[in-house]
């Protein structure tokens, strides 16, 4: 049995409760004002950005786990959305309906980055290059630049199963999280997985279909990204083909903050949702610091260098 | 099965624990009152004028902080998120310019219904419950645009326009230049382009459209792009292509000096800041605005009227 701290996510963990603590003592109010950084309602309001991001680090995470990239998510997260709008603002399908067409954008997605990478055996950073491109731009071809207003077909908001909307991306996130950690680290595949990102070659002699797991792994992220999207459209109430652009970036950043490595082979899908709740805690924490307006994204490359370093470090003294 | 356990524990106390319900929004006496002032986005150059409109506000009120940020390129969902954390933050007001006015109506009522007061300036939420608007008039200044042109080509000629499409503002201004340019039947638009707020893919466009129409008779921009950098223009040869652009910052005005641009129209840029400021001030002091939509008017420049204007602009910058 590991002892707590050599869990790789338990430091991501520290990072994340230091990082709050911090912006708790920071910001802390004067006078009888009520703190504006620590009370509920602002927690459930990085869950809910947070979750836009980690619901497709979950799947960003699993593709660097394998040794790949995949640099299309943005791109899937506005195409699966505008899909899903269009078809129930202006075709009038069902909520339902709509929104599985909508994953199912991630699902065709994910199976073209697939055939690129292992068939046409293209690297996996052109492969979704070009994925990003051709998604990002059908979502414009299919919007026009116009935007689908799926709040005026759900008057009252949405709330499934009597939940409030901002409750549903956070729980779709840790639900996800926890399932493909379970999958990632218990289960075959994900030792398969993190094999192949190991030693590709290692992995094909020890008799791992290696092909099949990079297909599942590409498959995921595209299916996964489009769960992100339609479950921004529909917290959001608009499909909008330039929602969520540069966002693969953050979502990769995510992933590596929470312990995966570029080189494949090492990663943790609980870590890269974190990681996107550290970011969340900067991008919400950072705006209520006067003055801080030109110097937060400076102290947010700052934060990913020196935690992949600490990382890097906390990983020689452990190996 | 621990590392889960410890993980939902930490997730949970780090998005709930000290949570405060929210006080009432009303000012302590003496306490500091912190104004969320918000562009479209951070890129765009016009907006640090009403940041130092907002400032000089705040500073001769003295007891008024400015929360200025915002996107740094123009996304909406950033936009929105940053809305929310300042209802979240319990800010005494906030001012913003909407990226789109539609997307954002629900927050914008959602902190109106939490007592923080909200004023838009410079690109409106018409449908949302915002106390006041301060900005333009974009149809009218739009249709001022149009008929200039008309007027400047003797009414006949392709035109090229060039946009951004999802701003309320940008779109309402475009409806005004189509009206204004529909009073000169021998204009043809012969296309709008979308530059998605990227001075940078302005001049790539301008410089493949002034290619692909060499006959276009006039360029009008219903936003400062093509005068946000020297070179944006370069493309365009002026003695057979007018530049008619909105917003009048530097290098505009030099390259109205020399030619490349024929009018622009000017905005109340420092206003944006300092009466956005104002109208939240009075109503977090009982005083209501004056009306709901305050049309801050234009100033249209050219070559005629460039010193003067830009004598004005001088002394408003250094703060006076």
């Amino acid at each position: 049995m590991k002892k707590i701290w050599q869990i790789r996510e338990f430091s991501t963990v520290v990072i994340l409760v230091l990082e709050i603590l911090f912006f708790t003592w920071w910001l802390w109010p004067d006078g009888n004002r009520s703190h504006p950084f620590l009370n509920a309602g602002n927690g459930v309001l990085i869950l809910k950005y947070s979750a836009i991001y980690g619901i497709a680090a979950v799947g960003a995470a699993i593709v660097i786990i394998s040794g790949g990239i995949d640099l299309a998510p943005g791109a899937v997260i506005a195409l699966a959305g505008v899909v899903a709008a269009q078809l129930y603002v202006v075709q009038g399908w069902a909520l339902g309906s709509s929104m599985t067409v909508g994953v199912l954008v991630g699902l065709a997605s994910g199976l073209l980055t697939a055939a690129l990478v292992v068939i046409v055996k293209l690297p996996p950073f052109i492969a979704t290059l070009g994925v990003m491109g051709i998604t990002r731009g059908i979502a414009f071809i299919i919007t026009e630049g116009q935007y689908f207003d799926v709040s005026s077909r759900l008057l009252g908001g949405w709330r499934p199963f009597g939940l409030p909307a901002d409750w549903v991306a956070p729980i779709i996130m840790v639900t996800l999280a926890i399932v493909f950690q379970i999958l990632m680290t218990a289960f075959q595949w994900g030792r398969a997985v993190f094999a192949v990102g190991g030693n590709e070659t290692a992995a094909l002699f020890s008799g791992i279909a290696v092909n099949r797991v990079k297909t599942s792994v590409y498959v995921i992220s595209g299916v996964l990204a489009a769960v992100s999207g339609v479950v921004l459209v529909l917290v959001q109430g608009q499909g909008k083909a330039d929602l969520a652009t540069g966002y693969e970036l953050d979502i990769i950043a995510s992933s590596v903050v929470g312990g995966a490595s570029l080189a494949g082979g090492r990663g943790s899908v609980i870590g890269a949702v974190l990681g996107t709740l550290i970011f969340g805690v900067l991008r919400n924490a950072l705006p209520q610091i006067p003055g801080a307006t030109f110097y937060d994204r400076l102290i947010v490359g700052l934060v990913v260098i020196v935690i992949v370093v600490v990382d890097q470090l906390l990983l020689k003294k452990r190996g | 099965m621990r590392k889960y356990v410890l993980f939902l524990t930490l997730l949970l106390l780090a998005s709930c624990s000290g949570a405060k319900g929210p006080e009432s929004a009303a000012p302590a006496q003496g306490q500091r009152l912190r104004f969320a002032v918000m562009p479209k986005a951070l890129e765009i150059p016009v907006f640090n004028y009403a940041k130092i409109g907002a400032e000089r506000q705040a500073k001769e009120y003295g007891n008024v902080d400015i929360l200025w940020n915002a996107p740094v390129t123009a996304d909406q969902l950033k936009q929105k998120e940053l809305l929310e954390s300042y209802i979240t933050q319990r800010v005494d007001g906030i001012a913003i310019s909407a990226l789109n006015g539609d997307f954002l109506t629900e927050t914008i009522n959602k902190a109106v219904d939490a007592g923080i007061p909200v004023v838009t300036w410079d690109s409106d939420a018409p449908k949302s419950k915002r106390v006041a608007f301060y900005g333009v008039d974009d149809f009218a200044s739009g249709r001022i645009m149009g008929e200039e042109t008309g007027r400047l080509l003797n009414g006949k000629g392709k035109v090229a326009i060039i946009t951004s499409y999802g701003a309320t503002n940008l779109q309402r201004r475009l409806d005004g230049i189509k009206e204004g340019l529909g009073k000169f039947p021998g204009l043809e638009i012969v296309e709008v382009f979308d530059i998605k707020e990227d001075s940078v893919r302005c001049a790539e466009l301008i410089a493949t459209g002034t290619k692909r129409y060499p006959d276009l008779a006039a360029w009008l921009s219903t936003g400062g792009w093509p005068i946000f950098t020297r070179n944006a223009t370069t493309a365009i040869d002026p003695a057979k292509t007018k530049m008619i652009s909105f917003d009048t910052i530097q290098p505009g005005l030099d390259l109205l000096r020399e030619g490349k641009v024929t009018v622009l129209i000017g905005q109340k840029y420092f206003g944006w800041g300092s009466e956005a400021v104002k109208l939240l001030y009075d109503l977090k002091h009982g005083k209501n605005p004056p009306a709901t939509i305050i049309d801050s008017g234009v100033d249209v420049v050219t070559k005629e009227n460039v010193e003067d204007y830009a004598a004005k602009w001088k002394k408003m910058e250094s703060g006076g």
